[in-house]
């Protein structure tokens, strides 16, 4: 039994295989007969030179939802059921705004893999969404969820730790073929691909009040914005008070930040006269706390503090993503709600167009699951045409499948263009940032402006750029 | 110096005595912790050494039975007709062989490797690694998730570190129990040669409930404190002696030992660390200075309050004040949070933004207020417990002599107090470093300035350890942060505990 | 305010009463107004939690709409078709918290107590050789900052195979009670030895005089080791939230209201947060009052010495 659905799969690759140029390259022939219970023989298809040679690059399509596969896949979770009692048991960590989602998506997986040799047993867990997922997942690999959201930023601590598995090849011609470009580059690391494209707006953009701005000329310079909302009894909110979101700044005064996978170097060119010119554009803004510009958002961090905001009309507009876009909606009226890129603000002596960090959220599958194959077909589910689809008509958040991007619904969707017109100033964060990078304090720095009211020194600001690059690249 | 002594001071000489016996008394507690950690090492090595006193002798002059069970464990005690005890022995023997033979030397050995090949560290020179072959992973193609291949030799730091631990706590044990062995099959030897019968299994078990009744009371909490105490101690102990962090975690990857580098760093090598260092500690003592006194002074002068004698529902304003300490701290703390939010609560209220908790400055005060807040009700309780005891007939010959309420209680009551609760004020003091929960709750350490290694400007340095455990794995810092704070409280408490006389009535009591 | 002049005896004592008078005024001033200051957080909580708005602050005191929904939300939730959720599917199972935390803080509170018993009883009425050594480990153990081995307890659970496990937490919780043995012992020591020795007089083994004379005499401190052992695990955040990691199910109540104050859903469930804390609050704020003449015997029973 075991033996025959390996060989099942092992054909559909060889057949996946022969079809590419890919069957050439020194590939080990899959077709021994592995037993699921030996480590070493199920590496059957692996050969370190196989390895070299395959990449997220060229890999075959194999079509996932047609009949035979999905049986052979169910003939795979099976075999894995039977070597742990008979229960495929997996755990999914998602953001509790996602919760329900996610479970309902789930409950269709079971009926669609549903199956009489196993049962299903899985669990949606919210403790921990795609800002923490990375980082507690690396706190005890063995004890992370089998199938986890995630941000894009924090792959490579993941792929270091040696926690996070490659996509299975079954998988990955699918994926290739059906996400956007830069949506599967972010998912590699040195070529290999070790994550599901789910959406593509883990970056942000801004959310402004239409009575407020009432034309798009209104939303093109911060200080202007700032002048109207000030005038208008309310706040513009940028949240310098966080790394992520002041990291806008740096960029655009032309400062770099990169990681080298290969050395586990973090760097930043934060301590440069381009940095101080961010640290004082920040400065510039945070002179306006408290009459028009609201630069922190506290504990409460900055969704809550949007939410309120709005609720409360004390806020104008908000650099903020997708995420909030049905809770602004609900305050405020969703014929008020406008989204654009991000102004341009006064950095050296002219007005220069704010950067800012562009990311996907993306799904990934734990390299300790007693269950790859049930999670990696769970994964898959999660994050193909149809669930990307149903995400967005729940939840608003923007596809990364192509054939979803291009309908008409998404496409009209103004975030997305919002989006759309952030892209050239955003910085994908897949490759270029490590957990080291957000453990640095860069956001307390961007905080000590703002409670400072933007009253910092020269010689302070260069300080406090030199500490925090002494941190980023510490050891 | 006893009371009587004390009182004859004046206020002045009082507050001035109380001082310099607290600070005169820090480089002596230093002194006595070492010596008590000396002691300790001495006793435990006096009882090795005592173990071995007559190891000799008693091979020498034993019988036959008595050498034998140098080497088999019981058999002296099996020869002398003890064979319950004889019997236990062995099986004692038997097992520790067992245990070491599948279990424990495996650890023994790995616990310092040298010249291994690790794909993963190319180009280093390891100087003992804790394990000796790192997960190698191939993928499996057909899932892409990685397969460990060498599954069957595969090391975890982790688990060889806690092992090897438990493999000597148990060597120490059974070396313990072999030591026993020989002294009982000397004794029964004696009693034998005396022409009596040893002592038989049955009554040897029955003064574990009289003579031995210490060893059964303490048995199982001994057990529990070694694996679940001293066991993860000694390992985190060991932690701060090698390079285990975010890019040396388990299962993943191996660590190893680093020596005394760990210590270098965050002492004087490493000038971001060491600064971070610096800071926090000096904030850790601030802070313990006045959350310990601004508790203790306005906790006595709220307890004078409410019992002054004309104040009526003295039950109604204790308990107002008691609900707040009774609310669990977390939810009082919670709340103050959110109360005090510079987007939440008291400023929404108000339509202000004060930054109670976002500026470092206004952030320090409003922890210390806030502890106030949480901790005067705890010295009010307990401050009027101690008010009733002061004796009736003190007031009365002051009244006489003239003395009004404010000089009766800065020539009666204060020092009263203050002499009764020294050791209560310094155990506060200790735990007030220690205080987690009002940083943890209230400002999570922040703000958090770029000088600032991973911690913030109202961190302690217990929150500073938390943060280096759980957010950023850096697990050798944190451990030796803990070996210092150790060293801080131990001072702390040694200074309570000679300074109170309670321990001195114990040392008379044995 | 020295000065004692020579005044008639009458009006000073008219004086003295004035004087007297106005003391007392301001001090049930400056009383009332530390009342106040002390009560109004928790007098906000339990308004918060009866708010009928979702968000985590308003700019009005009082609600406008006040609801006791809050609190039904703790312990029922229904899906999208009105159907309740069983316990395991809900959002925050705050009813399963409870009983997770009833159930530790019980078996934990039984075990320790005898630790403690037993620890105290030895060192404060037997006499054994390595009666100091193990009195100086103790003293040397405790000082360690608690949290600092939390890594290493983990592991330790997992190789016994109860980590994120109730079971797990329980042991953890009673294991570390035979330090914890200074109050008691305190009290031991001032029961006299004579009853001792009467009792070995008359043949009693030490056995028998711990349970039987022994104990019988310590209720007060019986009573008070159980309430503060039972009430640790209600309070207990940061050992708990490194041992559960995401085991939600498991979580206790402290650790599951915590995370119902995360950023991704503070401003809905805030005020459901608030109807948790005063739910829990109430049971552990009368348990303490009832406790807290053996809280005070306690702590000054070792000061009083000092």
């Amino acid at each position: 039994m075991v033996t025959k659905t390996k060989r099942a799969l092992a054909l559909i690759l060889t057949g996946m295989m022969a079809a590419t140029a890919l069957a050439g390259c020194g590939q080990t022939s899959p077709n021994v007969t592995p037993s699921a219970s030996t480590p070493a023989a199920s590496g059957s298809t692996s050969t370190s030179d196989g390895e070299s040679q395959q990449g997220a690059s060229d890999v075959a399509v194999t079509d996932i939802e047609d009949a035979g596969t999905i049986e052979t896949l169910k003939s795979a979770m099976a075999d894995e059921a039977s070597a742990n009692g008979g229960t495929i048991k997996l755990e999914v960590w998602c953001s509790s705004d996602d919760g329900k989602f996610e479970k309902t998506l789930v409950k269709s997986f079971k009926e669609k893999y549903n199956d009489s040799r196993y049962k299903f047993d899985i669990s949606v867990k919210t403790s921990y969404g795609e800002d923490k997922a990375g980082s507690k997942i690396m706190e005890s690999p063995k004890d992370g969820a089998d199938v986890f959201n995630f941000a894009d930023d924090q792959l490579s601590t993941l792929v270091q730790g040696k926690a996070i598995a490659e996509i299975g090849q079954l998988f990955q011609g699918n994926v290739k073929a059906n996400n956007t470009e830069d949506s599967v580059a972010v998912c590699s690391i040195d070529g290999t691909a070790y994550a599901f494209p789910k959406t593509s707006d883990n970056g942000y953009f801004m959310y402004y009040d239409k009575r407020v701005f009432k034309t798009e000329e209104d939303v093109a310079e911060l200080d202007k914005m700032i002048e109207t909302a000030n005038a208008a009894g309310k706040n513009v909110f940028i949240s310098l008070g966080n790394g992520w979101y002041n990291a806008g700044f740096y960029f655009a005064a032309g400062c770099t930040i990169s990681y080298d996978s290969a050395t586990k170097k973090q760097t930043a060119s934060f301590n440069t006269p381009e940095g101080l010119n961010a640290a004082k554009a920040m400065c510039h803004v945070s002179q306006k706390v408290g009459s028009g510009f609201m630069g922190s958002a506290g504990q409460s961090g900055e969704n809550a503090t949007v939410q309120q905001g709005f609720s409360d009309g004390t806020m104008a507009a908000a650099v903020i993503g997708t995420w909030m876009g049905p809770a602004i909606k609900k305050a405020i009226g969703e014929e008020n709600v406008g989204a654009a890129k991000l102004p341009t603000a006064l950095i050296g002596d002219q007005q220069v167009q704010l950067h800012s960090f562009g990311g996907y959220k993306i799904v990934g599958v734990n390299a300790f699951t007693k269950f790859p194959i049930a999670a990696q077909t769970l994964a898959y589910y999660l994050t193909n045409a149809d669930s990307q689809k149903a995400r967005y008509a729940e939840r608003g958040l923007i596809p990364t499948n192509k054939a979803a991007v291009e309908s008409d619904e998404i496409k009209n969707d103004p975030a997305l263009k919002a989006i759309n017109d952030q892209k050239p100033y955003a910085h994908a964060q897949g490759q270029s940032v490590s957990s080291k990078f957000w453990s640095a304090n860069v956001g307390g720095f961007g905080g000590d402006i703002v409670t400072a009211k933007g009253n910092m020194s020269d010689a302070d600001l260069q300080k406090g750029l030199q500490d925090l690059v002494t941190q980023i690249e510490s050891e | 110096m006893d009371y009587l002594d004390y009182v004859q001071m004046t206020t002045g000489q009082k507050i001035g005595y109380k001082i310099s016996s607290f600070f005169g008394g820090i480089i002596p507690a230093i002194g006595t912790l070492f010596r008590i950690i000396g002691a300790f090492f001495k006793s435990l090595f006096s009882l090795i050494g005592n173990g071995f006193k007559g190891y000799g002798y008693r091979f020498a002059n034993g019988d036959a039975g008595t050498k034998l069970s140098y080497i088999i464990m019981g058999a002296g005690s099996l020869m002398h007709r003890q064979v319950g005890k004889g019997l236990l022995f062995l099986a004692a023997e038997v097992a520790y062989f067992m245990f070491m033979a599948n279990f424990g030397m495996t650890y023994l050995t790995k616990i310092y490797s040298t010249n291994v090949t690790m794909s993963d560290y190319p180009n280093m020179i390891f100087n003992g690694v804790i394990g000796s072959e790192a997960p190698i992973k191939e993928k499996d193609m057909l899932t892409g998730v990685p397969k460990i291949v060498n599954v069957d030799t595969v090391d975890d730091s982790n688990r060889i570190l806690l092992f090897f631990i438990l493999t000597v706590l148990v060597s120490i044990a059974f070396f313990a129990i072999y030591i026993t062995n020989t002294k009982s099959a000397y004794a029964s030897y004696e009693v034998l040669k005396e022409g009596k019968k040893p002592i038989g299994t049955i009554d040897e078990l029955k003064m574990f409930l009289d003579e031995r009744f210490h060893v059964t009371l303490l048995a199982i909490p001994v057990v529990l404190l070694l694996l679940f105490t001293v066991l993860p101690i000694l390992f985190t102990i060991c932690i701060a002696f090698t390079n285990y962090d975010i890019d040396h975690q388990p299962p993943g990857n191996l660590y190893w030992w680093v020596g005394f580098a760990n210590f270098a760093d965050v002492f004087y090598s490493n000038p971001m660390k060491s600064e971070t260092f610096g800071k926090i500690l000096v904030w850790t003592l601030v802070w313990a200075v006045f959350a310990t006194f601004t508790n203790y002074i306005f906790g006595i002068i709220l307890a004078l309050l409410i019992n002054k004698k004309e104040i009526k529902f003295k039950g109604f304003w204790r308990t107002m004040f008691v609900i707040t300490a009774a609310v669990p701290q977390f939810v009082t703390l919670l709340i103050m949070r959110l109360l005090l939010g510079e987007t939440t609560g008291l400023n929404v209220l108000w339509g202000t933004s004060y930054p109670f908790l976002t500026d470092a400055n206004w952030a320090r005060v409003t922890v210390i207020v806030v502890n106030m807040w949480v901790g005067i009700p705890y010295t009010m309780l307990i401050s009027s417990g101690l008010l009733m005891n002061i004796p009736e007939d003190l007031y009365e010959s002051a009244r006489i002599d003239g003395a009004n309420a404010f000089q009766q209680f800065t020539k009666i009551t204060f020092p009263y107090i203050f002499f009764v609760t020294t050791p209560y004020l310094i155990t506060t003091f200790v735990g007030n470093i220690n205080n987690f929960n009002v940083i943890f709750f209230l400002t999570g350490g922040g703000p958090s300035p770029a000088s600032y290694y991973k911690a913030g400007q109202t961190d302690l340095l217990v929150t500073w350890l938390y943060k280096l455990t759980v957010n950023t794995s850096d697990f050798n810092l944190a451990a030796v942060i803990g070996i210092f704070v150790f060293v801080i409280c131990a001072c702390g408490s040694l200074i309570t505990f000679n300074m109170s006389k309670a321990s001195k009535n114990e040392e008379e009591f044995s | 305010m020295t000065k004692m002049t020579a005044q008639s005896s009458n009006s000073k004592q008219a004086s003295y009463a004035a004087q007297r008078k106005l003391t007392n005024t301001v001090i049930y001033i400056i009383l009332s107004v530390m009342v106040v200051i002390w009560i109004f957080p928790i007098f906000w909580l339990v308004i918060q939690s009866l708010r009928g708005e979702e968000g985590i602050s308003t700019s009005y005191f009082f609600p406008k709409q006040w609801t006791l929904d809050n609190y039904v939300r703790l312990f029922v939730e229904y899906d999208e078709n009105g159907v309740a959720l069983p316990m395991d599917e809900m959002t925050y199972p705050y009813g399963q918290w409870i009983l997770n935390t009833f159930i530790v803080a019980i078996v934990s509170c039984v075990i320790s107590t005898l630790i403690i018993l037993m620890v105290s009883y030895t060192f404060s009425r037997l006499r054994f050789k390595s009666r100091k050594t193990f009195l100086n480990l103790g003293l040397i153990l405790g000082m360690f900052p608690g949290f600092m081995s939390m890594a290493a307890t983990y592991n330790i659970m997992e190789i016994f195979g109860l980590k994120q496990s109730l079971v797990g937490l329980m042991i953890v919780y009673s294991a570390g009670a035979g330090l914890g043995y200074q109050v008691s012992k305190g009290f031991f020591d001032t029961i006299p030895r004579s009853l001792d020795e009467a009792a070995k007089i008359d043949g009693a083994t030490r056995n028998q005089i711990f349970w039987q004379i022994i104990l019988p005499l310590s209720k007060p401190i019986i009573v008070y080791t159980a309430l503060t052992t039972f009430i640790g695990p209600w309070g207990d955040y940061i050992f708990v939230s490194y041992f559960m990691k995401a085991n939600q199910s498991n979580f206790t109540v402290a650790l599951g209201l915590y995370s119902m104050l995360d950023p991704e859903h503070i401003t809905e469930y805030f005020t459901t947060f608030c109807a948790g804390a005063v739910l829990i609050a109430i049971p552990i704020t009368i348990l303490f009052i009832i406790m807290q003449r053996y809280y005070v015997a306690g702590v000054t029973g070792g000061a009083v010495k000092g």
